[in-house]
């Protein structure tokens, strides 16, 4: 039809409607394919592939002594892979024939399904299943199309609430940690993984590689064939620096004392390395396993004693920060420590009167006498004559104020106080202010942990190590991955004889002063005691102290701080001394320790939370 | 380019392009269709279906093209007697499959009669707007047209075949316009084609969205069809708002005629009251369709779960395709329909972008093909029966690939050439022969 101009426009507008069309369709194609390719082909993938994960046995974390403190335990889990049943009474039926062997709410157990069922993900209905529920559910399994049971490692602690502010514990996940790693494909919404101390500092080590079996389903979720079975391969092992035998003795001795509150921290003063790390209140981790979520784990009403004593503490130093204004002292060059001073029981300040803690009084003591007895007056005349600023100055030396950088979250750093540090603040600094920071009162705070770290810095001649826990990592297949060195953080420069001094005063305080029950046969023990001034109850009770055998370099320092204590003497030094004898054992002559102390605490099994409660009040 | 000095003088009795095309896109629907059936159950019948229809198909076009398409112009009476004995027939002693009565059951075979009917009411409304060429801008010629129509499609609804009818309806609407019909009518018949299918839309949006009846005026409009009251109100006032557009028009010294507001506002309550006809009318898969289009994530696992599991298909096919037969989307059964309504899906997961490409190529090189006999024709009756068969294969080829990408809403319709069929392939290839037909006997001297 040539003739008709009409017919060949419409036939034109025609062809234009196809071709735009075509295109729109081209576009789209463009979108969904070419740009949309690799979303979909992993949508197709997920629709066809299901997996059932198997859980990777976590590394398990020894001892210095090679007493296991963390390791893995089979146990079975029930496990439900949706498949086409669609969320409806054939689930809700599944759901009430598995409440009653789970002993799990039906409600609870419905939802749980019907949301792993609509969102298409395996989900975990029951873990540690005991042997008796595992026959029942095995019938039940052939019964129900995606009901299954696998076999895990679980984690388990032996020793249950053990070192337990250290190791930490796992977890559930949680929505802040899925935030995080719902990106990372070797994570699901039911793993578990570590939420505090070393489990969760060093989670990437102790996780270890998923294994998992890989079906290809068909749509109505028939299994046609296995496309992989990957086997899961162990997470590494962590070998602490810490000594179970010292670290049970500090739990115990913790636990015995007056309040059952307090920090035990005990290091190596050659390396930094920690011999034993105690923290009460505690907590058994195991419970966490058990249960899943945290809240779980805890009888009604109950907080986890999450708070670490040792890191988190922080307290007046009391006496112990003596050693310190010794060293200024010492070093200022005004003082002659064979001078004596008279102490009547009081000082005056001229406007006020201070008090030694002795009533009485010490009568004429020189510098030995005024540490061992811990003669007040003494350090209020030298202290002031030394001058505050050099007090200060060996203050920040022994690494007050500043974290001493273990790797645990949330240390404190404490706070150093000084004319410095009250110009800083712009405000003044009085005379008052002297003679408290010479005893160790007024506005220093120090953590157990900075006690501890000050201590072994006068046992090494000075040097402040960074305090690390892990010795080394090993690797499933016996490579060791990390190995811990030394990392000296800073010095504190003494003369030669402002050291002998010291240690002598410290020497005598054991010996003849306040700290005779830290007394050891066969070591030499030097130590200090301390109380902390606490407005709120009962005083807290210090007592820091290494020792050494044979004159060789002393291999343990410990800083012992008990919570209500009222008197280091009493309270804090025989926990230091059951430590510095558990360290040592092998050097000392005879028997030390005694076997009770010796033993790592039987297995917890029977309500750890019930009998905590007890003790603590 | 006719009066090209120089040019054979051989007329080419056959358009090999078109044929090619065609044969093109029947071995691409033949290897999908191989490839989809792999898990189905009927497997073996499907494969032999499909390969007795082809040479079926091929002696049914030669057969068609051999033949002077002017034939059936003549005949016209015949042809239309016969498809509408075909159809009724098949009410009577057609087999029910899927809950629709649509097909007679030979020994080897079933023949679905609706597919044939297409084809002839093609040429019988070529005939008709032919004879009518003179007075093609009338009314009446649109309306005689659609009386054609009418017992053609009281018969598919008989069945039901619904989806025959939406294809048909177009055709005869684009047969119209490329006959000159005039563009009001044709705009008045689109104008009620879209109210009556955009009040159940509108109706199914706010249904979809209950928090906009907290308006009033919404409520008021989606509780329309609930009451003869509210429908009486809705008439008066589009009847009142026209009669005052067009008096605003007369004020303005618009030279309107009143005749297009008084038929404006005829479509609209017409519309409206078909539009209330079709939503009673809706069956609930129906429904659930129209809901899935507007809002596919409205129900991802149940009607929506076969539309997203055909886009996932597609998309997974990224540029290169899976790769013919090992497309998991399709050949573990996650898309529904894959060998009949859904075999795009196959195609572009298994062939990739490319593989669309030349299907949606190929489509559009027919189509200009078939356009080009259209032009070249003897007679105005050898254009609207070009036109019609044309305006098939665009209606296919938009709903189809429409539903599949998302931009229209399901319906069962397949693509013709490539979907599996016998039928629909034998019925497409003698629309295919009439085309040749045209083409062979045009006046031209290439």
């Amino acid at each position: 039809m040539r003739d008709s101009q009409t017919s060949q426009e419409r036939l034109d507008l025609l062809w234009v409607l196809a071709s735009s069309a075509a295109l729109i369709f081209i576009v789209r194609l463009i979108s969904l394919q070419v740009i949309g390719g690799s979303y979909y082909r992993e949508l197709a993938e997920k629709n066809r592939t299901q997996v059932i994960s198997q859980t990777a046995p976590r590394g398990r974390i020894y001892a210095a002594d090679g007493e296991a403190i963390a390791t893995s335990k089979p146990s079975f889990s029930l496990i439900y892979f949706p498949g086409q049943t669609k969320p409806g009474p054939e689930l809700d039926r599944m759901a009430r024939s598995l409440a009653g062997p789970l002993r799990a709410d039906f409600e609870d157990l419905r939802r749980t399904i019907t949301r792993a069922a609509t969102r298409e993900t395996p989900v975990r209905l029951a873990e540690n299943l005991p042997s008796k529920v595992m026959l029942s559910l095995s019938e039940l399994k052939a019964v129900y199309p995606g009901i299954d049971i696998i076999v895990e490692a679980r984690r388990y602690y032996p020793f249950g609430a053990y070192l337990s502010h250290l190791v930490g514990y796992i977890g559930k996940m949680d929505s802040r940690d899925w935030a995080r790693l719902s990106g990372d494909k070797t994570y699901s919404m039911d793993s578990r993984l570590g939420k505090a101390g070393l489990e969760k500092m060093y989670e990437k080590e102790l996780k270890g590689k998923d294994g998992g079996i890989y079906l290809e389903v068909d749509s109505r979720g028939k299994l046609n064939r296995v496309l992989e079975s990957r086997k899961w391969s162990p997470g590494a092992d962590i070998y602490l620096t810490i000594d179970s035998k010292a670290q049970a003795a500090a739990e115990e001795g913790l636990k015995k004392s007056v309040s059952g509150k307090g920090a035990v921290v005990a290091l190596d003063p050659r390396t930094g390395a920690v011999l034993a790390f105690a923290s009460m209140p505690d907590y058994d981790p195991n419970m966490f396993v058990m249960s899943g979520s945290e809240k779980e784990g805890l009888a009604a009403g109950e907080v986890l004693p999450e708070f670490n004593v040792a890191l988190q503490g922080t307290y007046p130093p009391g006496s112990i920060f003596k050693v310190i204004t010794s060293a200024a002292i010492l070093e200022s060059g005004r003082v002659d420590p064979s001078e004596r001073v008279f102490c009547p029981g009081w000082y005056d300040a001229g406007s006020r009167i201070f008090k030694c803690w002795e009533k009485k009084g010490h009568g004429n003591v020189d510098f030995i006498e005024g540490l061992a007895k811990s003669c007040d007056v003494y350090y209020y005349t030298m202290g002031q004559r030394a001058g505050a600023l050099a007090i200060e100055k060996y203050e920040r030396a022994f690494g007050l104020g500043r974290p001493s950088g273990i790797s645990l979250p949330d240390e404190r750093s404490g706070n150093v106080f000084g004319p410095s540090q009250r110009a800083d603040k712009k405000s003044y600094w009085f005379i008052g202010d002297t003679l408290n920071l010479a005893i160790g009162q007024g506005e220093t705070l120090v953590t157990p942990m900075q006690a501890a770290d000050m201590i072994a810095a006068v046992a090494n001649g000075g040097v402040l190590h960074r305090p690390y826990y892990v010795d080394r990592i090993v690797r499933g297949d016996g490579q060791v991955m990390k190995r811990s060195k030394p990392e000296i953080t800073g010095e504190v420069r003494l003369k030669d004889s402002t050291w002998a001094l010291i240690r002598e005063g410290l020497h005598s305080v054991v010996d003849e002063g306040t700290g005779r029950a830290a007394q050891i046969k066969g070591a030499e023990v030097y130590g200090k005691t301390g109380t902390a001034q606490n407005p709120h109850g009962k005083d807290h009770a210090w007592f820091v102290s290494y020792a050494t055998v044979n004159g060789e370099p002393s291999r343990v320092a410990v800083a012992v701080l008990v919570e209500h204590g009222e008197h280091g003497a009493s309270a804090a030094a025989p926990i230091a001394k059951a430590v510095i004898e558990a360290v040592l054992r092998s050097d000392l002559p005879g028997k030390q320790a005694r076997p009770a102390q010796g033993e790592p605490p039987a297995p917890s099994t029977a309500a750890p939370a019930g009998a905590r409660a007890q003790e603590a009040t | 380019m006719i009066f090209t000095p120089g040019a054979s003088l051989k007329k080419n009795r056959m358009d090999w392009v078109l044929f090619i095309a065609a044969m093109a896109l029947l071995a691409i629907g033949t290897i999908a269709i191989l490839s989809s059936v792999a898990a189905l159950p009927g497997q073996t019948r499907i494969v032999r279906v499909q390969f007795t229809a082809i040479p079926l198909a091929l002696i049914a076009m030669a057969a068609v093209w051999s033949v002077n398409y002017q034939v059936y112009q003549d005949q016209w009476k015949f042809v239309y007697g016969a498809l509408l004995v075909f159809l009724a027939g098949v009410l009577f002693i057609g087999v029910v499959d899927k809950g629709a009565r649509s097909w007679y059951r030979l020994p080897f075979f079933s023949i679905q009669p609706s597919e044939f009917s297409r084809v002839g009411l093609i040429l019988v409304l070529a005939n008709f707007l032919d004879k009518r060429m003179g007075k093609i801008k009338e009314l009446r010629t649109v309306l005689g047209a659609f009386a054609l129509c009418v017992p053609v499609f009281l018969l598919l609804i008989k069945q039901p075949d619904f989806s025959a009818i939406l294809i048909t309806f177009p055709v005869a609407l684009i047969m119209l316009f490329a006959a000159g019909a005039s563009v009001f009518h044709l705009s008045i018949i689109v104008g009620y084609a879209v109210i009556s299918a955009l009040f159940p839309v509108l109706w199914t949006i706010i249904n979809l969205n209950p928090e906009l009846l907290d308006n009033s005026l919404v409520s008021y409009f989606f509780h329309l069809s609930d009451s003869w009251a509210g429908a009486a109100v809705f008439v008066a006032a589009a009847a009142f708002g026209f009669w005052l557009l067009w008096r605003l028009s007369v004020q303005l010294y618009a030279n309107l005629s009143g005749v297009y507001f008084a038929g404006a506002a005829l479509v609209l309550i017409l519309g409206f009251f078909s539009g209330v006809m079709v939503k009673n009318q809706m069956k609930d898969y129906q429904q659930k369709r129209l809901e899935v289009f507007l809002s596919p994530e409205s129900d991802p696992r149940g009607a929506g779960y076969n539309l997203l599991q055909a886009r996932i298909a597609i998309g997974s096919g990224g540029i290169l395709g899976r790769g013919i037969f090992s497309g998991t989307q399709s050949r573990l059964g996650f898309v529904p329909e894959r060998h009949t309504d859904f075999i795009l899906a196959v195609v572009g997961e298994e062939m990739g972008f490319w593989g669309m490409l030349l299907v949606t190529g190929l489509y559009a090189l027919m189509m200009r093909r078939i356009m080009l006999g259209a032009r070249l024709a003897r007679d105005r009756f050898g254009y609207l029966v070009n036109c019609g068969v044309l305006g098939m294969f665009l209606v296919y080829f938009c709903i189809n690939f429409g539903m599949l990408l998302g931009l229209a809403p399901v319906a069962g319709v397949p693509l013709p050439l490539v979907s599996y069929g016998g039928s629909n392939l034998v019925a497409t290839m003698m629309a295919l022969g009439i085309a040749e037909s045209v083409y062979a006997r045009r006046y031209a001297l290439v």
